[in-house]
């Protein structure tokens, strides 16, 4: 596959999947971190330090899994490839 | 989302070579979130969030330094200072025993002698005061940025660390008592507070 036509698409696809990490980490660490006690409107010490840390996880969690899932698909291409190679 | 199944292309070429050109999810990978992604800053309001201003450089560092256990520490300790200090200048004036000379125990002592005996014990409860407050203050704070949870435990286990520091001093078992004095002293406060 040409790398251009995939960094089209991959431009395509990001800002879908920009928005959609950014909701679904900002759900998971808002329900992690802030326990639904309202007392005071700015975010205590406790939640802040809690915040950085969901943050920087989720973030690490995605590149790996990335990272991760890209290589297994590799490994699928090769096998798609011998496959089509040895019919052929 | 396609898998890594074959998709011909438009505009297939013949030939003996492999006409059909293979969707690569890998590829698209590298491109979205491997290696070769672009280098983009996030913005919430490019993720769809709500668009907010950036913090400037300077404004996050003072964001910083006043959530900062130092800096709690420090206001703790001045404001321990100026109320213990209050609290010695009251707790002297209601106590008939200030300015007592123990060579003389019949003379009445002057005003100077009785105003230097509350200035001195203001500045003893205010320096204890100063002490107690910034400890407790400081580990509140540091056991709370470990935890990452306020709650009202955070009190407990520092007013246990302060109450046991302070008894320490006096031996194990004063310890221990100061560590559970503290400790229940700071739970009942929290109670109150929240």
């Amino acid at each position: 596959m040409d790398p251009i036509k995939a960094q089209q698409l991959a431009a395509e696809l990001e800002v879908e999947m920009m928005s959609d990490m950014y909701n679904r980490m900002t759900n998971a660490c808002h329900r992690k971190c802030v326990p639904p006690h309202y007392h005071e409107a700015d975010l205590t010490k406790g939640e802040s330090v809690c915040l950085d840390r969901c943050v920087a996880k989720y973030l690490d969690l995605h590149e790996k899994l990335g990272r991760k899932l890209t290589e297994l698909s590799v490994q699928d291409e090769e096998v798609m490839r011998k496959a089509a190679i040895g019919s052929g | 989302m396609a898998a890594s199944s074959g998709v011909p292309a438009a505009g297939a070429q013949g030939g003996d070579a492999d006409p059909v050109e293979h969707f690569q999810y890998s590829m698209l990978m590298e491109h979205l979130i491997g290696d070769r992604r672009p280098i983009k800053d996030l913005n919430p309001a490019v993720m769809a969030g709500l668009p907010v201003p950036y913090k400037s450089d300077e404004h996050k560092m003072i964001e910083r330094a006043m959530e900062s256990c130092t800096f709690k520490g420090v206001l703790a300790c001045v404001g321990g200072f100026v109320l213990g200090g209050a609290f010695g200048v009251f707790t002297a004036g209601i106590d008939t025993n200030v300015g007592f000379d123990p060579k003389d125990p019949m003379k009445t002592p002057t005003a100077r002698e009785v105003l230097k005996d509350m200035g001195q014990r203001g500045m003893s409860y205010a320096k204890n005061f100063a002490i107690v407050g910034a400890m407790f203050s400081c580990t509140e704070c540091v056991i709370e940025s470990y935890r990452g949870q306020t709650d009202w435990k955070n009190a407990v286990y520092s007013g246990c660390v302060t109450g046991g520091a302070i008894g320490l001093r006096a031996g194990l078992k004063a310890g221990v008592l100061g560590c559970g004095g503290f400790a229940a002293f700071s739970a009942a406060i929290e109670y109150y507070l929240r």
